[in-house]
């Protein structure tokens, strides 16, 4: 097993608020892991630094063996567009377009011809169940729905790395159990690296293995090594 | 509960504070655009006015002490002097107003602005043509502008009687204004349509902005029991005291600025500081108007938001407009077109048939603005490539009319600009001065009355002496009317304008050599007239023709001589297109007027669309700042950003301007008779400034896209 992503002892504060005091963990290649912890422990922090979203005040993060905090805004853009995929609690689909064109939407920012992403973007209504729901704009779906579809939008680009940031957050627990088990499925299909926050245990349940956060601490070394 | 929501207003923390400023400046702006507009048209009236009056209508004769009264048109160097001559006909006659006396026979009264030129020039050109002494100025209250070159010469009543226009008056200055009601009408919706239209629009949308910057907070009222109502009177209150503070500030620039707007000639000529004056009327209505409108738009804007205890409702999309709003736009171009040929006798009737054309053609292009919006952006979409073209054309043709609202404004300024400026441009290029180095802006002529029999030989030869005349020559009428109206021997013809057909000693010639609707030439074979040569000298004189080299000295020189040897002309010795071109010169002060509106509303368009744009933006910050963390670039959000304001309001801009000279030609056509003269590079430069300073100000909101689509609006909050 090779180590996909890696934070080494990152420290983060929002001005005098400290989030993370010292933050470190691998994920291995394929792995499913949950990061669980309080409401305000640190634990949307932790996944911003590691996707190279926030720059840490101090520590490492590694991907790919390359230092992600030392990257310019600009690779580190191109590192989450062509490599990495999300997916948030709510509100990430662009209300004025199709859900198909959500979907499609980081092919065309990689430069897909626009046929293609919409092909794929086809491909992956079909997978989750979504089929005929194409061309409905984000305000006419359920919440389970567009969580399904936000899914679709993380997974398109074939990416490494999945960051899920309390992707059932807003949904009751049923649905949100429809979506675990489907952005289990596909992540296990294409081999894709999932890093879940949570606070719900029934949702960590769905990963390989938990690690906890508090109070902005966590030491969780990969899976071979602990 | 207005009182808590004064409270709110004044304490509602830096980022209220901030917005109250934002939109109390820009309704400053506005309330400022509005106020200049509404002085800005008393001060015209008063203008023309003062105009008309020198026109006096003649009062009922044989009561009482007239005065004698004719007033005509001289010119100097191109511009016109408003010549009056007067004679009180007993102690009874009312005294001309601006003057504190009538002035006797040798005694004039001179505006300042000729007072001036009188002193810069040599005697021989201008001063001469009031013999006698200057009794001192013509006080403001009879000039239409600081600059109006006035004269009032004084006569016996035998003198006066003899000129022509003459006219009685028993009393003075109780004129109607000059502005036929139409007109006023006519003036009023343009400038309404172009300006006030944009300001409304700027500050509807702002206020809505507010308020919808602020639905958090509504909602959390909501949440703790406030009704739909009470948060409607606390937004409406925000927005009103916003738009107090910044009505306040706008009459505060206005008063400021009075002076400087008064010098602006749009007119063709200054206006007196004190004309730039607001009615009671006007007062009223901005001061109130604009503070009641701004919390009307923000009350309605809100009853469309439905704010629930959890938040705004979901965004649905409105239904698209239909293609029967094109209906207005067809007919009021069919209406226009219709008129090609059929052309009202009247002037009222010609408004009539005008008027709701252009108005039926302005309210279609709004009417058929969010269709022909959702059209183009429905193409737009289907064959965008790049994700910035796809979003912003998807978000247009969801809702084309909020896409439309904020250029709306641009549409109609620039649609009543372009017919105003197409109109303009043609009838001063079919009508203006002979060009300048040409023989014809070289001749000077004038009309004898019927009754000359000759001209002395004397005049002749001193105006030959003049520096820089060529020729002088007196044109004899031609006995038969249906020929050309003068006769001459051939071999006084000058040279530059012409000879004789061959064989022919006596010819019929234009009274001043130059055929109507023609320029002078050297190469021109008059045709020979049946009058023996020797009988041409007995024939009363028609006209005095004198050529020169083109100098103002010369010319001016000539023309003094002439209206001191023929103090009784109708119209002044003129050179061609010399009447024209004063009227040009007023056209050319309503272009101005027309490029400051250009200019004053594609601003505040920019102001309009860049507030919508931040409201675009705030309204979709979370699925932004989401796409920007996911790893696209802010520079695809900011591409989205300037595609859904500028490509609407391009589009928009070359519609408008397309349509105005339609509507332009369809009126000259019908009217005139002209076609269409393109306007100048000068028309084009002021558009795309213009569009420059809009689109500057949109570019201004583009680092706030940034800062809302931060990585905190992650959060889930
Ligand atoms: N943008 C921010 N500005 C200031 N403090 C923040 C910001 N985001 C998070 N915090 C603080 O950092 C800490 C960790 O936040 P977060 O990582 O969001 O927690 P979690 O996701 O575990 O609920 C909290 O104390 C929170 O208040
Ligand atoms: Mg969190």
């Amino acid at each position: 097993m090779t180590i996909a992503i890696e934070a080494r002892n990152v420290v983060f504060s929002f001005g005098q608020t400290p989030a993370l005091r010292g933050a470190s963990i691998a994920v291995d290649s394929g792995e499913i892991v949950a990061i669980m912890g309080a409401s305000g422990s640190g634990k949307s922090t932790l996944l911003h630094c590691l996707a190279g979203i926030l720059v840490p005040d101090s520590g490492e993060v590694l991907f790919d063996g390359a230092r992600v905090d030392s990257m310019t805004e600009a690779r580190r853009s191109s590192l989450r567009r062509d490599r990495f995929g999300f997916v948030f609690q709510f509100g990430q689909l662009v209300p004025e377009l199709t859900t198909a064109e959500n979907v499609a939407l980081p092919l065309l920012l990689n430069g897909t011809r626009r046929a293609e992403a919409l092909r794929k973007a086809h491909g992956w209504f079909e997978r989750l169940g979504l089929e005929g729901l194409e061309h409905r704009r984000s305000g006419e779906l359920s919440g389970g729905q567009a969580q399904r579809v936000a899914l679709a939008r993380g997974l398109v680009t074939g990416p490494e790395v999945l960051f899920a940031d309390e992707p059932t957050g807003a949904l009751d627990s049923l649905t949100g159990e429809q979506v675990m088990d489907l952005l289990v499925t596909a992540a296990r299909a294409q081999g894709t690296t999932v890093i879940l926050v949570t606070h719900e245990p029934r949702v960590a349940a769905y990963a390989d293995r938990e690690v906890i956060v508090r109070d902005g601490r966590v030491n969780a070394p990969d899976r071979i090594a602990s | 509960m207005i009182r808590f929501g004064l409270r709110l207003a004044v304490a509602g923390g830096r980022e209220a504070l901030t917005r109250l400023i934002i939109i109390a400046t820009s309704v400053a702006v506005g309330a400022g655009l509005l106020l200049v507009t509404l002085a800005g048209l008393n001060a015209v009236n008063g203008q023309l006015t003062r105009y008309a009056s020198l026109y006096p209508s003649p009062s009922a004769e044989g009561i009482g002490d007239p005065l004698w009264w004719s007033t005509r048109e001289d010119y100097f160097r191109g511009e016109q002097i408003v010549r009056v001559d007067v004679a009180a006909s007993g102690p009874g006659s009312p005294t001309p107003v601006g003057v504190p006396t009538t002035p006797g026979p040798g005694e004039y009264y001179v505006s300042p602005a000729l007072t001036e030129l009188l002193e810069a020039t040599p005697a021989a050109e201008l001063a001469d043509r009031y013999p006698g002494r200057s009794l001192g100025t013509i006080g403001d209250a009879a000039l239409p502008s600081p600059d109006a070159l006035v004269v009032i010469v004084g006569h016996t009543v035998d003198d006066a009687a003899a000129l022509p226009n003459v006219r009685q008056l028993t009393s003075v200055g109780a004129d109607t204004p000059a502005l036929p009601e139409t007109v006023v009408d006519l003036i009023v919706g343009v400038i309404a349509g172009g300006l006030l239209f944009p300001v409304l629009i700027f500050i509807g949308t702002a206020t809505r902005l507010s308020a919808a910057r602020r639905e958090h907070r509504f909602a959390a009222m909501r949440l703790v029991g406030a009704t739909p109502r009470q948060i409607s009177i606390i937004a409406a209150t925000e927005a009103a005291v916003a738009a107090v503070a910044g009505t306040a500030l706008g009459f505060a620039l206005f008063y400021a600025f009075r002076g400087q707007l008064a010098a602006i000639p749009f007119t063709g000529m200054r206006f007196f500081p004190g004309d730039m004056f607001l009615r009671p009327l006007d007062v009223l209505v901005v001061a109130l108007g604009v503070p009641t409108g701004a919390a009307l738009a923000a009350w309605v804007s809100l009853r469309r938001v439905r704010i629930s205890p959890l938040g705004v409702t979901r965004r649905v999309t409105p239904r698209p407009p239909r293609a029967y709003r094109l209906i207005p736009l067809v007919l009021g171009v069919a209406e226009l077109a219709y008129f090609i040929g059929r052309r009202p006798v009247t002037s009222d009737g010609q408004t009539a048939a005008f008027l709701p054309g252009l108005l039926l053609i302005m309210a279609g292009l709004v009417l058929a603005g969010p269709w022909l919006t959702m059209v183009g952006a429905r193409v737009l979409a289907n064959r965008a490539r790049r994700p910035a073209a796809l979003i912003a054309a998807r978000r247009l043709a969801d809702n084309p009319k909020a896409g439309f609202r904020a250029i709306s404004g641009i549409m109609l300024a620039l649609f009543v600009t372009s017919v105003s400026i197409g109109v303009i441009t043609t009838i001063v290029a079919n009508r203006g001065p002979a060009q300048v180095g040409s023989t014809d802006a070289a001749t000077l002529s004038t009309g004898l009355s019927d009754d000359e029999l000759s001209v002395p030989d004397s005049l002749l030869v001193e105006l030959r002496s003049i520096p820089g005349v060529r020729s002088a020559t007196a044109v004899h009428r031609n006995p038969d009317r249906m020929a050309d109206p003068g006769v001459l021997a051939c071999t006084d013809i000058p040279a530059a304008y012409g000879r004789c057909a061959d064989g022919a000693t006596v010819a019929a010639v234009a009274h001043n050599f130059i055929p109507f609707r023609e320029s002078a030439s050297a190469t021109r074979v008059w045709p020979a007239a049946p009058v023996p040569l020797d009988d041409v000298q007995r024939l009363p004189v028609a006209s005095i023709v004198v050529g020169t080299d083109g100098s103002a000295a010369s010319l001016e020189r000539s023309r003094t001589v002439l209206s001191r040897a023929y103090p009784d002309f109708w119209s002044a010795p003129s050179v061609p297109g010399e009447f024209e071109s004063s009227f040009a010169d007023q056209l050319r002060g309503w272009q101005q007027l027309a490029n400051v509106i250009i200019v004053a509303s594609l601003g505040l368009a920019g102001c309009s669309l860049a507030v919508s744009v931040v409201g675009g933006l705030s309204e979709r910050r979370r699925p932004f700042s989401l796409l920007r963390l996911s790893g696209a670039p802010v520079r695809v959000l900011r591409r989205v950003v300037a595609l859904e304001s500028t490509v609407p309001m391009l589009a928009v801009a070359v519609v408008a301007i397309g349509m105005g000279f339609v509507a332009a030609q369809l009126f000259l056509k019908a009217q005139m008779d002209y076609m269409l003269t393109a306007p100048g590079p000068e028309f084009y430069a002021i558009v795309i400034v213009g569009l420059a300073a809009c689109l500057g100000i949109i570019a201004s909101t583009l680092p706030v896209l940034e800062r809302i689509t931060g990585p905190e609006t992650a959060r889930s909050e």
